[in-house]
């Protein structure tokens, strides 16, 4: 591994003296970024490596698509043991701790060094940072971040009888709107379910909405213990469990995450909980008017954060370092990071970036984008763990289990928990 | 009496052949339901997605947006490049060794034949971070030949082959001898025509098999000048955003459209041979 890893360093090495003797000081960057929005996200990061590159001819940077969130981490670990990894990549938040488990990655406080760097890393919203930084370092830098809200259609509230102007704010007025919006045809059969919070795939995301509304943390800061057998847990999850089986107001099973948008559209579901990542896609195809809020509060209001971060790798030299910092100073920068929010919906990550007079603009056509930035004040870090991919599969398992009614959310949750002391052991 | 028999068992063939023909026909449609599904939503606006109306406008905006979404024609060029590559160095390959592995007595025979056997019960998948390292070192990342490569020796198809040059008569290879052909000329003229069948088989499954590839080729290359059709239409299949079916049954039918037509053009030859071959 080490040998290969030196002969690859060799290589690129080898290759970029071989660069520098025919154009002074070109500096090659390969960047690896994910699409999970739809193919616009990937013309417009294009667009913006293009501008960039007509801006800095010294500079030759080659934006791959790599596929789904998880391809990406697949193809950048591959990369990485094969001796060739990206320079930058546009990596989930919640990989920070596998990315330093595999040493691939360097803490962004070793290249941003000047002061004006180090003030650059925390002109970001905390809630974002808390997903990017561990052991006082700065491992990732918020670019393509969001968080769950909930949308609601304002036709369905006024035929419900309900102000269309104003969401549930609370668990309780969830089920209690829930049920006036459920309506059934003459045989029983529900025609439009009150609520819909998607679990297929990774339900661990959204369930974390109720659990820090529940004032519970699933995992420590470190990323080396889970909590999931904490009765305020157990009590979130028979919260969802009870959406379909007490209150009748969600579709019972698993509910698709991709079908979602499409479901709220067509009216079989008044309310939805998903990503802020569809803002910009219920924008465009919501037959009617719809409202979007932040999620419902319990015990008290949250959400966890979600998306991509930018990560810079170990396996450069100093150079693609110093150039990979600065293109995603630039990319990030308030300017840029507007056009990326307004083209997908992901939260812009600074403050700075919404005093942009795009971002006003957008804005005021469009408040519900707000919501987003108004929740994050309440937003904590998502479920970030090592071997992150089987603790939170494990979690997912659970939940699949308290849904389907297999198992019950406390014997679910608490085998959830021993599987995963298991797994993060050798971590403590 | 004798007649009446022989009325019931006309009857009894008759029932039995009319509930053939509606189990056959109940399977096929099933089989055949997500090609009309995506048939369905291929041609008509979003809306009518989940909704089925006789009478909704047909339209050929997806096909528009989703050629428009990624380039497809560079990708399609590298697929039948690369499906040709593979199966073309595959016949040669799989060839030489069944050849090989069935006509010849060699030291280590058995032991070989094993490991080469033993391919087949490892997942490619697992193999990634080896394979990307050999073709780090060969310098080929970024190429269809990098995509090509790890599979051209296939397990699969040298066993295959092993197994029908088996069957062949050793009476037609000595005959082919006294003619005056050598080892080569026997293997082309004898063995290479009689396993027709199981080159359409084998080559049907290897193509669709590395036309559908994903993976592996998105893993190895970057570029879109070697980039498969497969990736392309990763791009549609976002789940953060909620999927359009629309495109994506657009995009699927553009991209699996040259195999269909393959397969309904040379249907009878590949059945036959699928039989004969004794793939299933």
């Amino acid at each position: 591994m080490s040998f290969m890893r030196k002969v690859g360093a060799g290589l690129g090495a080898a290759a970029l003296s071989g660069l520098m003797a025919s154009t002074a000081f070109a500096v090659d960057l390969q960047f690896y970024f994910p699409v999970a929005v739809g193919g616009k996200a990937a013309t417009t990061i294009q667009e913006l490596t293009d501008e960039y590159a007509a801006a800095h001819p010294d500079v030759k940077i080659d934006a791959v698509y790599a596929g789904s969130y998880q391809d990406t981490i697949t193809k950048t670990l591959t990369a990485a043991r094969g001796g060739t990894p990206p320079q930058l990549a546009v990596i989930l938040s919640v990989d920070m701790f596998t990315l330093i488990d595999e040493d691939v990655i360097i803490p962004f406080d070793d290249v941003a060094t000047t002061d004006e760097d180090k003030k650059w890393l925390t002109s970001f919203y905390p809630g974002f940072m808390d997903n990017s930084m561990t052991d006082g370092k700065t491992y990732g830098i918020p670019f393509q971040r969001s968080t769950p809200v909930m949308y609601w259609n304002k036709e369905a509230f006024k035929e419900a009888g309900l102000d269309p102007e104003l969401p549930p704010a609370t668990w309780d007025e969830m089920v209690e709107f829930g049920k006036k919006l459920t309506k059934k045809d003459a045989n029983g059969t529900v025609t439009q379910w009150g609520l819909r919070i998607p679990s297929s795939g990774f339900p661990y995301w959204l369930f974390q909405g109720l659990t820090t509304e529940n004032d519970v943390i699933l995992a420590n800061d470190a990323g080396n213990k889970t909590n999931f057998d904490d009765p305020k847990v157990v009590e979130a999850l028979n919260f969802m469990v009870d959406l379909s089986k007490k209150h009748g107001i969600m579709q019972p099973g698993i509910i698709e995450w991709g079908a979602t948008p499409k479901a709220f559209f067509e009216r079989q579901a008044a309310i939805m909980w998903t990503t802020t990542g569809n803002l910009t896609n219920v924008r465009e195809n919501a037959p009617f008017d719809f409202g979007v809020a932040m999620l419902p509060a319990h015990k008290r209001r949250g959400a966890p954060t979600g998306g991509g971060n930018f990560y810079i790798f170990k396996d450069s030299t100093d150079e693609q370092k110093a150039a990979s910092l600065d293109f995603i100073k630039w990319i990030t920068a308030p300017e840029q990071a507007a056009r990326w929010t307004i083209a997908t919906g992901y939260v812009a990550p600074s403050p700075a970036a919404w005093e942009t007079q795009a971002m006003i603009d957008y804005v005021k056509g469009f408040p519900q984008a707000l919501v987003a930035r108004e929740q994050l004040e309440f937003a904590v870090a998502e479920l970030a763990t090592y071997q992150n991919q089987r603790v939170t599969g494990i979690l997912n398992d659970a939940l699949e289990a308290a849904i389907t009614g297999t198992m019950s959310a406390e014997e679910a949750l608490k085998n959830a928990q021993a599987e995963a002391d298991k797994v993060l052991a050798d971590y403590r | 009496m004798s007649v009446d028999t022989m009325e019931i068992a006309v009857d009894t063939s008759r029932y039995d052949r009319i509930l053939n023909t509606i189990g056959a026909w109940a399977l096929g449609l099933l089989w055949f339901l997500p090609l009309i599904y995506a048939v369905w939503t291929a041609f008509h606006p979003g809306a009518y997605a989940t909704r089925f109306e006789p009478f909704a406008p047909l339209t050929l905006q997806n096909f528009v947006n989703a050629w428009n979404a990624a380039p497809f024609a560079h990708y399609f060029v590298n697929t039948v490049m690369l499906v040709t590559m593979v199966t073309l160095s595959q016949f040669v390959l799989c060839t030489l060794a069944a050849y090989a592995f069935a006509r010849f007595e060699f030291p280590g025979k058995t032991l070989l034949f094993t490991l080469v056997l033993l391919q087949l019960l490892v997942m490619p998948e697992m193999l990634i971070v080896e394979n990307y390292q050999t073709m780090r070192v060969l310098g080929l990342i970024d190429t269809i030949a990098a995509i090509a490569l790890p599979y051209v020796a296939s397990g699969f198809g040298i066993f295959l082959l092993r197994q029908t040059f088996m069957t062949v008569p050793k009476e037609l290879e000595e005959a082919a001898r006294i003619e005056g052909a050598g080892t080569l000329g026997i293997l082309w003229k004898v063995y290479v025509p009689l396993a027709k069948p199981t080159y359409l088989a084998y080559g049907l499954v290897s193509v669709s098999y590395h036309w559908n590839n994903f993976l592996w080729p998105l893993i190895v290359t970057n570029s879109v000048e070697t980039r498969p059709v497969t990736v392309g239409l990763s791009v549609f299949s976002s789940v953060d955003q909620g999927i359009d079916w629309s495109i994506i049954t657009a995009a699927t039918l553009m991209t699996s459209g040259p195999l269909l037509i393959a397969f309904l053009l040379f249907q009878r030859q590949f059945v036959q041979s699928f039989m004969r071959a004794g793939i299933k």
